[in-house]
């Protein structure tokens, strides 16, 4: 099992009168390899299930094991290099530095990885491709569109070959036909056996063959999970 | 009000303390808060808040505690400016047994100095793992720390408020000085034995940093600390003062020498520390210790260098020794 979530709870404010659970006793499994798709309106829980899978924040009791490793106690020290070397973002505000070309923003997870200058370079252009945007390389982001901002935030998060790709609201600022062309990415992560859990209250998602769960959020509760046999 | 709580640098002094103090108290309280109910094997609400806590206060002491290594130089500084105010005093040796309570006060603070460093390798050690498996031995640690740390905020407020401007008191070299003939030397010791026993105890230390053997080189590095205190004081200070009576571990700190003491006992008391810890990191803890016994075996020859330095260019100069 690549991630196993044994009731974990969140409460924020916590123990002040605007205290809110924000997800309440969740229990999930995600098997290595396998796309999830986490459904349900804002406020849900899923953003915050997300987070804490990423080791961004903590919960506030249960645990996270992401391939026996104790994700939900982890120390700040720790959980960074666990984001730095496992994780990789795509987020729906793609959250890139405009000023930068596309290039410098793929480049920038690996600022302080010890590899060298050249290696650092042939990583950046093999995810760049991969996320069909290297024919914009050296393009500063802010000149880009939409869609080409979300394959810039694709190549930055898989330049380091992470084993799992968390993507929160992917195309809520994208149109159909780039939400096609980001499926079509995710595809084809999915078919080099990455594991994917998206976020999305998008339908285009829950439909998609390969993706092998369907999980239904509401309230911070999990109100279904439909388990769907995947193919290529 | 007495005048020595009006001067500035005992303001800065006193009002630093207190702030440290009281940061030290909320962490006192909540490390006995983590004592209690610390379980790293639950995955309890209580846990995770306790986990939380825990790095905050943590992050408290380390930050503390940094602040009370740079706090003793100026403890020193400062009471080497207070030999202005008090007739006698010639530098802070006069100023520290204006009272009862000075040198008691300036033992502790080196031995806090050193247990607030130990604090702080074994704090690191914990930072590095992914289960704060020293988290209950550091608090404890620290519980044992926070005592000695309330003796010293005593022991600084009553030094301070009982210093008195009317009344004389020695200088140095009626302190230090071989006043009837009387030798200040520990042990029976005279000159020449005891800078055979300085480099020789320099020598030990060496040694037994290199061949790893912990407990002789905690050992060797004490002794070492303390002889080496004496020789200063007793042989290679009359040198840096030109002067074979005047006797003094506090004139050295004075712009007239340069503050080379500031220099001297840092290094001493730093590479005597990082000696010790090391052996401690690398027997107790397991940890490696390789730099921490490059750095103090670095500082410890620079010391004895510049001690030999100030003999040799004595000599040089003049032709004679004193």
């Amino acid at each position: 099992m690549m991630i196993r979530i044994e009731n974990i709870s969140k409460i924020f404010n916590e123990g002040t009168p605007q205290a809110f659970e924000a997800l309440k006793s969740i229990n999930l499994d995600v098997a290595k390899g396998e796309t999830m798709i986490l459904m349900g309106v804002s406020g849900s829980g899923k953003s915050t299930l997300l987070s804490l899978i990423a080791a961004l924040d903590k919960p506030s009791s249960g645990k996270i094991v992401v391939e026996g490793e104790l994700i939900s106690k982890l120390p700040d020290l720790h959980a960074s290099a666990y984001r730095a070397k496992s994780i990789g973002f795509i987020f729906q505000h793609f959250n890139l530095l405009e000023a930068l070309s596309v290039e410098e923003n793929v480049i920038a997870p690996l600022i302080n990885s010890g590899l060298d200058i050249k290696t650092v370079k042939e990583m950046a252009e093999k995810s760049m491709q991969n996320a069909a945007i290297s024919h914009k390389s050296s393009q500063q982001v802010k000149e880009l569109s939409g869609g080409e901002k979300q394959r810039c935030a694709i190549a930055r998060a898989l330049v380091h070959e992470p084993e799992l790709i968390i993507c929160d609201e992917p195309t809520a600022n994208l149109d159909r036909e780039n939400s096609l062309k980001f499926i079509e990415i995710l595809q084809s992560l999915y078919q080099r056996g990455k594991t994917i859990i998206v976020a999305t209250h998008d339908p285009l998602f829950e439909t998609l063959p390969f993706v092998g769960k369907v999980v239904h959020m509401e309230d911070g509760n999990i109100v279904g999970a439909d388990s769907i046999s995947a193919h290529n | 009000m007495n005048e020595i709580l009006l001067s500035n640098e005992v303001i800065v002094y006193l009002l630093s303390e207190t702030v440290l103090y009281l940061l030290l108290f909320v962490a006192f309280i909540s490390t006995i808060g983590l004592l209690k109910k610390w379980n790293f094997d639950a995955f309890t609400t209580e846990q995770f808040a306790l986990e939380n806590r825990s790095y905050l206060v943590m992050t408290i002491i380390f930050f503390v505690m940094l602040l009370k290594v740079v706090l003793l130089p100026y403890f020193v500084y400062t009471i080497d400016n207070l030999s202005n105010l008090i007739p006698g005093a010639m530098c802070g040796a006069g100023v520290i047994k204006a009272n009862e309570y000075g040198n008691p006060l300036l033992a502790l603070k080196i031995i806090i100095l050193f247990l607030s460093g130990l604090w702080l390798s074994m704090n690191s050690i914990d930072l590095k793992e992914k289960n704060y498996p020293y988290l209950k031995l550091k608090s404890w640690f620290f519980i044992l720390l926070f005592l000695l740390l309330s003796v010293e905020f005593l022991l600084d407020i009553l030094y301070f408020t009982h210093i008195e401007t009317t009344n004389p008191v020695s200088c140095c070299s009626v302190i230090f000085g071989q006043t009837g003939g009387v030798n200040g030397l520990p042990f029976g010791l005279d000159i020449p034995k005891l800078l055979i026993l300085f480099y020789l105890l320099f020598a030990l230390v060496v040694l037994t940093t290199v061949s790893e053997l912990a407990v002789m080189s905690i050992v060797s590095s004490l002794l070492f600390g303390v002889i080496a205190y004496y020789a200063v004081v007793y042989f290679f200070g009359t040198y840096i003062y030109e002067l074979p009576t005047h006797l003094c571990p506090f004139c050295m700190l004075q712009d007239h020498y340069f503050y080379v003491g500031y220099l001297l006992w840092g290094l001493l008391l730093l590479g005597v520390f990082l000696s010790i810890d090391a052996a401690i990191m690398q027997s107790f803890f397991k940890q490696p210790a390789k730099n921490l016994k490059r750095v103090s075996l670095l500082l410890l020859s620079v010391f004895v260098l510049l001690c030999s330095a100030y003999v040799g260019v004595y000599y040089f100069r003049n032709g004679v020794f004193l």
